[in-house]
């Protein structure tokens, strides 16, 4: 086993891997920017190394300070977590010459799953199905509409350097096809320097369903079943299910997208966690995506409702030992939902939000699992992402699962940095929700059909009572000056802090 | 006394003789029990007011108490001391008062940069600097405290 393990990320996955870390007796050594010297993940760690400004190009995405840092401590593996360089191939093969052990798949592995074509020929190769569409870059208008009339419309147009939606057209009917190439062609040349489009079969209100796997260097490879991820803002993730509601009127689903996920793998040499990520249409086929080759952010649900520990097996299987579990033993029970709690503002926009946590109360009683990166008096750096923590929830079934998630977010108090918190339990209450007919397009939907939240002028009453209690009382408390310093807004904001800090 | 207490866009008249029983059970977080119900408030400073939560509910609240004088109705928290914070996350480019200076209200305190735009924090009114707590430099987030008047 490791004598030491450096932790490349920060936040709640730092916190999650040191904790799993710990739990097999390795001591961690974190990693810091100028922003997280008081972050939660360097308390907790044996031994923290500081690696720069608070950028993350100059810190947490800097190879050579990361790979100093764990020879100047003495660790002898990585783990990347995710984001940062957890994909990056030149850092999986600068750990391995170094002699470092990347928690994670090899570089090999990394670069030919990163490309979203090569991954595609991939898994054609194995015999997975892919969305319908063109390999290679149209240009001429003619080529498109015959492509555009044998796939069926709606189709997608897709910049071939592209991501994050930039360059991507939905094209409904055939004269709308040319002007459609011209815009996402000059987007796409404006954006990433390459006017290449290609052209997709659009799946209409998808489902985003992803299948877990973990893989040992000896060739044992398994999957731990599906995740629900449709409910997505702006291509990022939301709420996060196992098993997907989809499960229970098609079982088969789930043995079927296994398999495949597995052969892409295999394809590709690959070993240690991964996910393989596909749509799934009204009717229920499915195509792979893309493969993420790092621990997920919603690995948690996996873990609740298989048992299995990831991070534990992630270790494993990077310090060379064979995989524990066969396929025929892996289970699944009950039902998991992950809530992504961020410092954003979903009455601005979801604009990110910052500020100092005021105060803290994270929720607990059965079925809860809470992974962050909070405490109180924790000040969100603006540099990074904006996810404060994941809270899961664990039951027998959804339905009930659902209830506990609404309790749960009830119990969740943030104060002094806005969140979306409440957001995330108006889904709850969600019929749509509920009925566990989730799709891509969820989000927007709901925003429509959410009801207004009834004014309640009997707590507003009390608010104000509260409110004007707590400022006298800050006010008279402070220093014995709080005579003269009627109306004085630093007293209680002073001493609002000092009981913070307590 | 009654204090002038702002929720929303309502003015809500206060009579602070008349509490229910309520207990600051942890630093802002007050259990309240009225008519043999429970509540639970949290109340957490937000830019020169304050923020009460409860029942997953925000309410922004001034309050300004009545023997402050507050002769200009709902904002007498322009009064007394007043930190200026940074109207968002970024950089301090300039500072453009020192400690002890008269400042005149809408003159420019200070500078701040956030992605790529310089913003001028202004003075909210007529006042003296009392506390410079930023300088050229320092990363800041929303409503850091850059300094104070009086």
């Amino acid at each position: 086993m490791f004598r030491k393990v450096l932790v490349a990320n920060r936040g709640e996955i730092a916190v999650r891997i040191v904790r799993g870390l710990h739990e097999l007796r390795i001591p961690a050594l974190a990693v810091y920017s100028d922003a997280d010297r008081d972050a939660l993940h360097v308390r907790m760690a044996e031994e923290a190394a500081y690696i720069g400004a608070a950028p993350s190009t100059e810190s947490y995405l800097r190879i050579d300070r990361i790979i100093e840092a764990a020879h100047r401590h003495g660790a002898d593996a990585v783990h990347p977590g995710y984001g940062f360089l957890s994909e990056n191939a030149e850092f999986a093969a600068a750990c391995e010459e170094e002699g470092l052990v990347f928690i994670g798949p090899s570089a090999q592995s990394i670069k030919r799953l990163g490309s979203k074509t090569a991954a595609r020929q991939l898994a054609k190769a194995a015999g997975v199905p892919v969305v319908p569409g063109t390999e290679d870059a149209t240009r001429e208008a003619e080529e498109a509409r015959r492509i555009a009339a044998e796939l069926g419309y709606p189709v997608l147009l897709k910049a071939a350097a592209g991501g994050g939606g930039k360059g991507m057209r939905r094209v409904d009917s055939e004269d709308e096809l040319e002007s459609a190439i011209r815009d996402a062609s000059s987007e796409a040349e404006r954006a990433f320097g390459s006017g290449e489009v290609y052209i997709e079969k659009l799946i209409v209100d998808p489902r985003h369903i992803e299948i877990q796997l973990i893989g040992d260097r000896h060739g044992n490879l398994v999957h731990l079943g599906e995740r629900e991820c449709s409910i997505q803002r702006r291509h990022q993730k939301v709420i996060e299910e196992c098993p997907s509601p989809l499960s229970a009127t098609r079982p088969e689903l789930r043995s079927a997208m296994g398999e495949a996920a597995v052969a892409v793998a295999r394809e590709a040499g690959y070993f240690n966690a991964g996910t393989a990520e596909f749509i799934v249409d009204r009717d229920g086929r499915f195509y792979f995506l893309e493969m993420n080759t790092r621990l997920q952010v919603e690995h948690g649900v996996t873990e609740l409702v298989t048992g299995v520990d990831l991070l534990h097996l992630q270790v494993l299987v990077a310090a060379g030992g064979t995989l524990p579990l066969r396929q025929t033993e892996i289970q699944w029970r009950g039902a998991a939902i992950e809530c992504r709690v961020c410092a954003e503002d979903p009455e601005a926009g979801f604009l990110p939000t910052g500020g100092r946590v005021a105060q803290l109360s994270e929720p607990g009683g059965p079925g809860v699992r809470v992974d962050s990166g909070l405490y109180a008096g924790f000040e969100v750096p603006f540099e990074y992402d904006p996810m404060l923590s994941k809270m899961m929830v664990w039951a027998g079934d959804r339905a009930t699962a659902i209830a506990r998630c609404r309790r749960a977010l009830e119990e969740y108090a943030i104060t002094g940095v806005k969140t979306n918190l409440g957001f995330l339990r108006h889904i709850m209450d969600d019929p749509e929700f509920i009925a566990g007919r989730l799709h891509t397009g969820f989000i927007p939907g709901f925003l429509e059909r959410r009801p207004r939240e009834a004014p309640c002028p009997e707590l507003e009453d009390m608010a104000a009572l509260i409110a004007a209690a707590h400022v006298r009382a800050r006010n008279t408390n402070g220093n014995g000056a709080g005579a003269q310093r009627q109306g004085s807004v630093s007293r209680w904001l002073a001493n609002g802090r000092a009981g913070v800090l307590r | 006394m009654n204090w002038r207490v702002v929720v929303g866009d309502r003015e809500i008249p206060i009579d602070l003789a008349k509490l229910p029983d309520m207990r600051e059970v942890e630093p802002g977080v007050y259990s309240v029990l009225q008519d043999g119900r429970s509540f639970l408030f949290r109340v957490a400073p937000v830019n020169g007011a304050v923020l009460v939560s409860v029942a997953g509910r925000d309410y922004k609240v001034v309050a300004s108490d009545p023997r402050a004088g507050g002769r200009h109705g709902r904002h007498t928290l322009g009064e007394g001391r007043q930190n200026i914070g940074a109207p968002m996350p970024g950089k301090v480019i300039r500072v453009l008062v020192a400690e002890g200076d008269a400042v005149q209200h809408g003159q420019g305190l200070a500078v701040v940069e956030a992605m790529k735009m310089q913003n001028e924090v202004r003075a909210p009114r007529d006042g003296r600097v009392v506390a410079v707590k930023a300088k050229a430099g320092d990363a800041v987030t929303a409503g850091a405290v850059l300094l104070t008047i009086e």
